[in-house]
């Protein structure tokens, strides 16, 4: 990758994307950067795989009976749905596409810790997704994502499509751990003279946090897939109870990493939106010090609440009540951080532009995400809602609705610095709207069904309450429609500006973290000069350039390099 | 509050569905509503007031045209953070202790309950009452104003009872007994779901409940419990159809068309001329030969259903699990009358005739190992 290409006219600025030709230079690349935008197309490629599954689900759903798939066909579709888009969608998104591209330039660093090795995980989320895709040519999958015991080991049972699938996730796993390291190590050693730990934005450690989980539980979840091929393949009795085991223990083990993976899923989205929602107001981030320890607050408690995925399993008693307990008290550094949300907002300079919108919509829907997880955790209420769609909501709203839209937000914010390019900011608004409405009406009819009694993985809802429920399910079609429709305008509007979009400036937001001050796109080494690090959420220093179409630093405020320099 | 409405439900009386929660038939329910109207509550005021707070921030501190430097603003405010942390924490350690109230009451069984045993098994629901001695299969009976409790085991993966309208929900787990109870408050028909995800007709694995008044109930559990003893042997082909079939609906068809088991139309026909071939290559004529396991045609129907890992059939996996001690003798016997006389109980497509001519012969076959 160190070949400098010499044909053709050099390029008036030498960036990242222009560096190195040819396809080995992308596939072999040791660039974060370039590792980052593969990550994003090939995870934006499974979003529509697992998207179009989705839909077929929906589809189903029209009628009571069932409109289009049988149940083995409808058992497929569902969890391929959520197999896909919770280990090759949800978890890599953030993290693995973002953060790969983001992390070391607003860190001040020239790439990750080990630049290999980052490669080295790109290619195993390949080989897994390939595992996963193979599932479907070789018997099928119909487990659901959780792999529950003792139906996914028994060859009576499920599919044939188990094992790749299993094997899929195991590699898949081994990607985000490496993924993971590399971030702690590089957050630990790479920070440049001038960035403290509190000096970085509140992004990074919501990254720091994840990569603590990704690193610590993820392991477990290795194992426990591990343990479940051994005893599908081979007749090992582990979790099978005809073989003299336990299936609720298969239960525990996939929770203490899953439960801890919705926070690998949720913390670098609040992550985003701590950045999204400064930048965008032009207003200093509102108890960035609260905000920054409730990321690891977030992250030690998430291993101690895997129980309440199992208040209806047969857990003991005193163990729910326990587990119940320890559940409301993640509840509240999650409705802390929106409280500071909006007090950034608060008498800031608010632009109405795609990624602010997003950033909106995130307090909107993770609002409704969070409380309905107190229906959840409350114990007498659980045992009504447990696995009715209710809680096909609650996660959704939490998963998708916050977490993707956080990620999707986070792509237009970063769009310009990774391609160089404006998007059409009219289409971003017009397809957020469709986005934010076509979620809505989605998952929150899933509310009304679920506490009416609407079973989730159910292929058909044929019985006493079908009238009850078909309306809900309509109203819920429909919205995934639209939703639909959504995304693929925004798909639209983003490829569209890559070819004709306006050239973007270094700092079109008026972002202050490292990765605003280098050129849109960065260049190979990211930084042309030494960037100045300083307090990333104070704006006040910036002004509007009109001829640069972007923010610049003001005349009146001297200049902190020197400074900053001697202070370290 | 909640236990107030304790009290009310105490009453005997159903609450109305409301947009939010299905009817309440068991004592629980306006206990458990009661909590949920008290989280949603608190959830509309915190979500009024963080949407309100958004729109209004979103619109009153736009940006404006020409708005090109900014406030430096302030950066933290202790006592406002430890009061907005310190709100919540309250709220959620009040939610908790009402959550657990109600749990408590969900979970411990009053000691004069009526119990009976359930047994889940892809993709049906059995339920044997012990004081009658009586077996129903997708239905479930029980009476009004006495705390039922159901001893539940699973046959082979996790289920979960759950009826939305007693608000009462347990997995079913193989290997270990689980248990819930209830105390029904009015009498109707309510739908009875498998919430833990089963395979194939995970969604079909329904039952319907019925209340019954105790008279009533009593009335119904005597009549059952002699259904199968009393029923004329010229009934017993269209008995099982009707009352027993219901419990191999979900895996084999009456229509010829294939699903998780063989269809039983032509089933006979192919146990008769041993036709019948098996995943191992073998026909069942080879194990029809004089003195052979099955040289009564009847004995490989029977087999089927007590031990039907036996001998699986080309073309399927072993789903099936054994009906050994849940079917008495003179209900297999129907069982195997049905299936031999099929092509009359039912027309071409499956559907059930409503006056089967069985011929004359009928009730004196398979009697032969009827012991009642």
């Amino acid at each position: 990758m160190t070949t400098v290409d010499t044909r053709g006219p050099a390029p008036v600025l030498d960036n990242y994307l222009t560096h190195s030709r040819g396809l080995r230079s992308w596939l072999l690349t040791l660039d974060h950067k370039r590792i980052g935008l593969m990550y994003l197309v090939s995870v934006l490629g499974a979003f529509f795989l697992g998207g179009m599954f989705a839909l077929l689900v929906r589809t189903q759903l029209l009628t009571p009976e069932g409109l289009i798939m049988d149940g083995d066909q409808y058992n497929q579709a569902f969890t391929l749905h959520g197999a896909i888009m919770v280990f090759l969608v949800i978890i890599p998104s953030v993290p693995a596409a973002l953060g790969n591209f983001v992390l070391p330039i607003m860190l001040g660093a020239k790439d990750v810790a080990f630049p290999r090795l980052n490669l080295f995980s790109y290619w195993l989320w390949i080989v897994g997704a390939i595992f996963f895709v193979l599932s479907l040519f070789t018997g099928g999958l119909d487990t659901g994502w959780t792999f529950y015991t003792p139906y996914s080991v028994d060859q009576g049972s499920a599919m044939a499509g188990v094992i790749p699938a299993l094997t899929g996730a195991f590699i898949l796993g081994f990607s985000s751990i490496f993924t993971g390291m590399n971030f702690i190590v590089t957050i630990h050693r790479l920070r440049p003279p001038g960035m403290t730990w509190f000096r970085m934005p509140l992004f990074l450690w919501a990254i720091y946090a994840t990569a603590i989980i990704q690193v610590l539980a993820t392991p477990v979840l290795g194992i426990t897939l591990a343990l479940l091929i051994v005893e599908r393949a081979f007749g090992i009795g582990i979790f099978n109870p005809v073989l003299g085991g336990d299936p609720v223990l298969y239960q525990h083990f996939f929770w203490f990493y899953s439960h801890p993976a919705v926070y690998i899923m949720i913390l670098p989205a609040m992550g985003i939106i701590s950045d999204l929602i400064a930048v965008h107001s032009h207003r200093h981030i509102f108890g960035y010090g609260f905000i920054a320890w409730s990321s690891i607050a977030i992250a030690i408690f998430s291993f101690l609440v895997w129980g309440h995925h199992m208040f209806t399993s047969g857990q003991s008693e005193l163990v729910t009540v326990v587990f119940s307990l320890i559940t409301f008290s993640v509840a509240i550094p999650s409705a802390v951080k929106v409280f500071n949300w909006l007090a950034t907002m608060y008498k800031g300079t608010i632009s109405w532009n795609t990624p602010m919108l997003y950033g909106m919509g995130f307090i909107f829907i993770f609002t409704i995400g969070g409380l309905t997880g107190l229906h959840l955790g409350t114990l007498g209420t659980d045992i009504h809602l447990h696995d009715t769609y209710f809680v096909v909501a609650h996660f959704h709203y939490v998963m998708m609705g916050s977490a993707l839209i956080a990620f999707i937000g986070g792509i237009h914010h970063w769009w310009p610095k990774m391609t160089g390019r404006m998007y059409n900011e009219n289409w971003g608004r017009f397809a957020f709207a469709l986005v934010f409405i076509g979620f809505n009406l989605t998952f929150f009819s899933q509310f009304m069904l679920g506490s009416q009694g609407m079973p989730r993985r159910y292929a058909s809802y044929v019985g006493l309450q079908q009238d009850v429920f078909q309306p809900y399910h309509i109203a819920s079609t429909i919205g995934s429609y639209v939703l639909a429709l959504g995304f693929f305008i925004t798909a639209g509007y983003l490829i569209q500006s890559l070819i004709g979009g306006r050239r973007a400036s270094a700092n079109p937001w008026g972002g202050r973290s490292l990765e605003w001050q280098c050129t849109s796109p960065p260049p190979h080494d990211n930084f042309s000069e030494a960037p100045t690090v300083g307090d990333c959420y104070d704006f006040s220093v910036l002004r509007w350039d009109e001829q640069e179409q972007g923010y610049v630093w003001r005349e009146d405020v001297p200049h902190p390099q020197q400074e900053e320099v001697e202070a370290t | 509050m909640t236990s107030l409405l304790m009290m009310l439900a105490a009453a005997g009386t159903s609450t109305e569905a409301t947009f939010w929660m299905p009817e309440g038939a068991s004592t629980v329910a306006p206990d458990v509503d009661g909590l949920f109207d008290f989280i949603n509550l608190i959830c509309y005021i915190f979500f009024a007031l963080v949407v309100a707070a958004l729109i209004w921030f979103a619109i009153r501190y736009r940006q404006r045209k020409g708005q090109h430097t900014f406030e430096g603003g302030p950066t933290h405010n202790m006592a406002l953070e430890i009061t907005w942390t310190a709100i919540p924490t309250v709220i959620v350690v009040v939610m908790f202790i009402l959550g657990l109230q109600t749990f408590l009451d969900l979970r411990t069984s009053p000691g004069n309950a009526y119990d009976i045993n359930v047994t889940a098994q892809k993709w049906s629901w059995t339920f044997q009452h012990p004081e009658f001695a009586v077996t129903e299969a997708a239905e479930l009976t029980v009476p009004a104003n006495r705390p039922v409790r159901l001893l539940m085991g699973s046959q082979d993966v996790l289920h979960s009872l759950f009826v939305p309208a007693f608000r009462v929900k347990q997995d079913v787990v193989p290997g270990r007994y689980t248990s819930l109870w209830f105390e029904a408050t009015q009498p109707g028909t309510y739908q009875l779901y498998c919430t833990e995800y089963c395979g194939k007709d995970h969604s079909l694995m329904l039952a319907t409940v019925h209340v019954l008044e105790w008279d009533e109930f009593q009335a119904k559990m005597g009549k059952l419990a002699r259904e199968y003893e009393e029923i004329p042997e010229s009934q017993l082909p269209s008995y099982a159809l009707t009352r027993l079939y219901n419990r191999c609906a979900s895996c084999h068809t009456l229509d010829g068309s294939s699903s998780t088991g063989p269809s039983f139309k032509g089933l006979w026909e192919r146990t008769a001329e041993g036709t019948t071939v098996f995943t191992d290559g073998s026909t069942l004529a080879d194990l029809q030969k004089p003195g052979g396991v099955y040289d009564i045609p009847e004995n490989y129907i029977r087999a089927s259903l007590v031990n039907p890992q036996a001998h699986i059939v080309q073309g399927y996996t072993g789903a099936m699990p054994s009906f050994q001690g849940q079917l008495k003798e003179r209900q297999i016997d129907a069982l195997v009358l049905m299936i031999k006389h099929l092509d009359k109980l039912v027309d071409d497509q499956g559907n059930i005739l409503e006056n089967p001519d069985l011929g004359s012969e009928t009730p004196q076959e398979g009697a032969a190992d009827d012991n009642g």
